[in-house]
């Protein structure tokens, strides 16, 4: 099927358009036939699969559920995705600090937010087809496109250090050595990704990021005053005591804990890969809805399950995954202690997939070589290669003997918040372009959310500058 | 178009030709025909297509650049303050 290149004589040079047009109708339909690659066969496939869903979801009561399930995907990871291990780690760090109380609402308005901002990644890949790096060097050119890769692979590196420490950490609760947790945390980061099949790779890390949800019976093992948890979401009370600069770090690490850039590029190259078209956007808004919800009620269960170390006066300014783990363990008990722990594991092996694959699509697009996960090993071997590399830089350093780790997942959330800005800047002005859009282009009311989201980010990064260099302002 | 065979495309003049649709009642699949792939995907999902057509450049206007290279300044100097924030932070646990 892998037919040799012809002469691009009806395409080349030819500017992109959006469209909706079947490729076999299209004007280029002749050279195309002798253009088809194997990816485009998978991604095909997969579409019959969709399309055979839809015409049988118009006859059966429950039909429209399988084309749920055969498009839910990118915003369930991506949400999921991004409960990574510094994430778990900086809810934890806010129920154990200040209990039920403000951070549980704010923590529901953090994934608001992401839900605005992804819904508009969904909306690019399924119209334009390409990648948001891609998008980005197109519309924009390499200066700036240059600029957007540099934070991108800056801060996922960065994240996937802390992934890393996560499974280190979280696995260390069971006396499991360092080598061998990360090494095996590895081996499945390897398994995922060499299926060739970018549904099955969908699939596996979808069953492995459901166990984000261990969090849920660790927080009922902490017994929450479910009473208090209500007035919480509905008053934001009791607001934070103590030092202003460490719970204005804490806005901003959870708010990084929910708002990152890599989610902008991994979505939309996710939704590209998988095949999208324009009518699944609806679908592909559910599945965004969806991530997002499933994601905040296990990052409140987080912060339910870490509550008893605030009823008990225990300081866990400091704490890693492990201790947090050790601490609860008198208080929930071992098997609360050990979901906990299993939890921050599960946290940091999808993240550690995700981010890296989110890595591995930028460079492709970037690089104009192969970047799909429809393409087996041999064939787009660079875009393997970055993928597994990426994670296996990481994870040396995390085995790397005194490395500050400490340094890494200090900054890491922070970071991504504060890189928000420039990469929503791109993305509003993608999703405005009508070049780019067509009728997909943003409304008003996705223009004043978008915009909102962006100032709120600029202002909280502005405020943890101030606090910083200006520490007494704030009492810290 | 039979209701049975799939409704590939929204525009509804672009639908495959019948000698080379998808039939969305079989169970089974056979895209060894190179046009039934082509008729389940879009023109630009094709990766040949893909490959050798881009969205042209923008043109930013002067105010648009300004906010760029505004928030690019902001990102620097917000890592400039991380650092420093990282630096009396393990200062201070020394």
């Amino acid at each position: 099927m892998d037919a040799p290149e012809k002469n691009p004589s009806q395409l080349a040079g030819q500017t992109a358009h959006p469209t909706t047009e079947s490729a076999v109708a299209s004007a280029a339909a002749p050279e195309l036939i002798g253009l088809v690659t194997h990816e485009d066969v998978d991604r095909a496939r997969d579409r019959w699969e969709v399309a055979r869903a839809r015409w049988k979801g118009r006859t059966k009561t429950f039909g429209g559920i399988r084309l749920l399930w055969l498009l839910v995907g990118p915003g369930v990871l991506v949400f999921l995705g991004e409960n990574d291990a510094p994430s778990m780690l900086s809810y934890s760090a806010d129920g154990s600090r200040y209990g039920v109380g403000f951070f549980i609402p704010f923590v529901v308005l953090t994934f608001i937010m992401g839900f605005i901002v992804q819904e508009m990644t969904v909306r690019l890949g399924a119209v334009t087809h390409r990648g948001h790096a891609e998008l980005i060097f197109d519309r924009f050119g390499k200066f700036w496109g240059f600029f957007s890769m540099g934070d991108l692979i800056f801060g996922n590196f960065l994240t996937l250090v802390t992934e890393f420490i996560g499974v280190r950490a979280g696995l260390g609760f069971f006396g499991v050595r360092p080598v061998i947790a990360v090494g095996g945390a590895l081996v499945i980061v390897m398994a995922a990704i060499t299926t060739g099949r970018y549904w099955t790779w969908e699939r596996i890390t979808l069953s492995l990021a459901i166990f984000n949800g261990l969090f849920i019976p660790a927080a009922i093992l902490a017994r929450p005053d479910w009473h208090a948890v209500g007035h919480a979401m509905l008053t934001w009370m009791p607001f934070p005591g103590g030092s202003r600069y460490e719970i204005l770090l804490l806005i901003l690490a959870t708010t990084g804990a929910t708002v990152t850039p890599w989610m902008l590029f991994f979505q939309q190259s996710a939704v590209v890969d998988k095949g999208m078209q324009p009518r699944d956007i609806n679908a592909g808004r559910f599945d965004t809805l969806l991530g997002a919800l499933l994601a905040s009620v296990f990052a409140i269960a987080a912060i339910l399950a870490t509550v008893p170390l605030f009823h008990h006066g225990i300081n866990a300014a400091d704490f890693q995954a492990a201790q947090f783990a050790e601490a609860l363990e008198p208080l929930i008990g071992h098997t609360g202690a050990a979901l906990f722990a299993l939890g921050i594991f599960e946290a940091g092996i999808v993240a550690a997939i995700a981010i890296s694959t989110s890595s591995a699509y930028a460079f492709g697009e970037v690089m104009q070589i192969g970047h799909s996960l429809n393409r087996p090993l041999r064939e787009a071997w660079p875009f393997y290669l970055t993928l597994f590399g990426s994670a296996c830089a990481a994870a040396a350093l995390v085995l790397m003997p005194r490395f500050p780790l400490e340094f890494v997942v200090l900054t890491v959330n922070v970071i991504a918040v504060l890189a928000m800005p420039p990469a929503l800047a791109f993305l509003l002005l993608l999703v405005n372009d009508p070049e780019v859009m067509g009728e997909h282009v943003n409304g008003f009311w996705a223009n004043v959310a978008g915009v909102t989201v962006t100032v709120l980010l600029i202002i909280a990064g502005l405020g943890f500058g101030l606090a910083t260099v200006f520490p007494k302002w704030l009492g810290g | 178009m039979d209701s049975h065979h799939a409704d590939i495309s929204e525009n509804q003049g672009a639908l495959a030709s019948p000698d080379v649709a998808v039939d969305v009642k079989s169970e089974q699949l056979s895209l060894q025909d190179p046009r039934a792939v082509l008729s389940l995907l879009e023109a630009d999902q094709v990766v040949a297509a893909k490959r050798r057509t881009h969205f042209g450049r923008k043109n930013l206007s002067s105010g648009t650049k300004a906010l760029l290279w505004g928030l690019r300044f902001y990102v620097v100097a917000m890592l400039v303050i991380v650092l420093i924030s990282v630096y009396q932070a393990v200062h201070a646990a020394h």
